[in-house]
């Protein structure tokens, strides 16, 4: 199960899917325009603490999270 | 007749875990302490460990390499330190909408290591004060 991870107030919602069907990656992935294309960024675990933005959606990275975009404060 | 009779360490200890537990329970299912938990999650172990024992955390940044340290915070929470370790510019950027600490601190975590420049661009700067050494520690 990969899952996707959305900050919010509530500290985050989180959306699993399954990389082997199809319809779930296709939720998955207009979720992660539908996102990234509002402002959001979305970034990537690849190892222990290690982690990359990505900027196309990738099925089969196993969390993503999503964070609203930056300002200065 | 009843009498009192203490209970033996091994039962206080069993006891004291389980309140333990109901408790982080309880904190883990507020939205500060969902975030908290979920940053500790995407730290790296020497982070993490430096986090618990600190209050913050440093991460070094993926373009220009330079090295800041991220305080338990939601503003004013990120400095840029030098091969001493001592604050040189404080930076202040955070994620739009009403976050709760934790993903705040991650979002800072993410935006320095992977895209340092344009987290920069975005930063306000100002002079680092005394703000920085007054680290809470989080549970």
């Amino acid at each position: 199960m990969a899952m996707q991870i959305v900050m919010d107030r509530t500290g985050d919602s989180r959306h699993h899917f399954d990389p082997n069907y199809a319809h779930e990656v296709a939720r998955a992935e207009r979720r992660f325009y539908d996102l990234t294309n509002g402002g959001f960024t979305a970034a990537a675990r690849t190892g222990p603490g290690q982690v990359s933005q990505i900027r196309s959606f990738d099925p089969n990275a196993e969390e993503t999270v999503f964070f609203p975009r930056l300002v200065g404060g | 007749m009843l009498r009192f009779r203490p209970s033996r360490p091994s039962e206080r200890s069993r006891r004291n875990a389980v309140k333990a537990l109901f408790i982080r329970h309880g904190i883990e299912r507020t939205p500060e302490g969902r975030s908290l938990r979920l940053l500790r999650q995407w730290l790296s172990p020497p982070q993490r460990v430096q986090f618990a024992e600190k209050g913050y955390f440093e991460v070094v940044g993926g373009d220009i390499g330079k090295r800041y340290r991220i305080y338990a915070g939601a503003a004013t929470n990120v400095c840029e330190v030098d091969e001493n370790g001592c604050p040189t510019l404080g930076l202040c950027f955070l994620p739009m909408g009403d976050l709760p600490i934790g993903d705040v601190m991650l979002s800072q975590k993410i935006a320095l290591e992977s895209s340092e420049s344009r987290a920069l661009g975005v930063a306000r700067s100002f002079v680092p004060d005394g703000t920085f050494r007054r680290s809470r520690l989080l549970r």
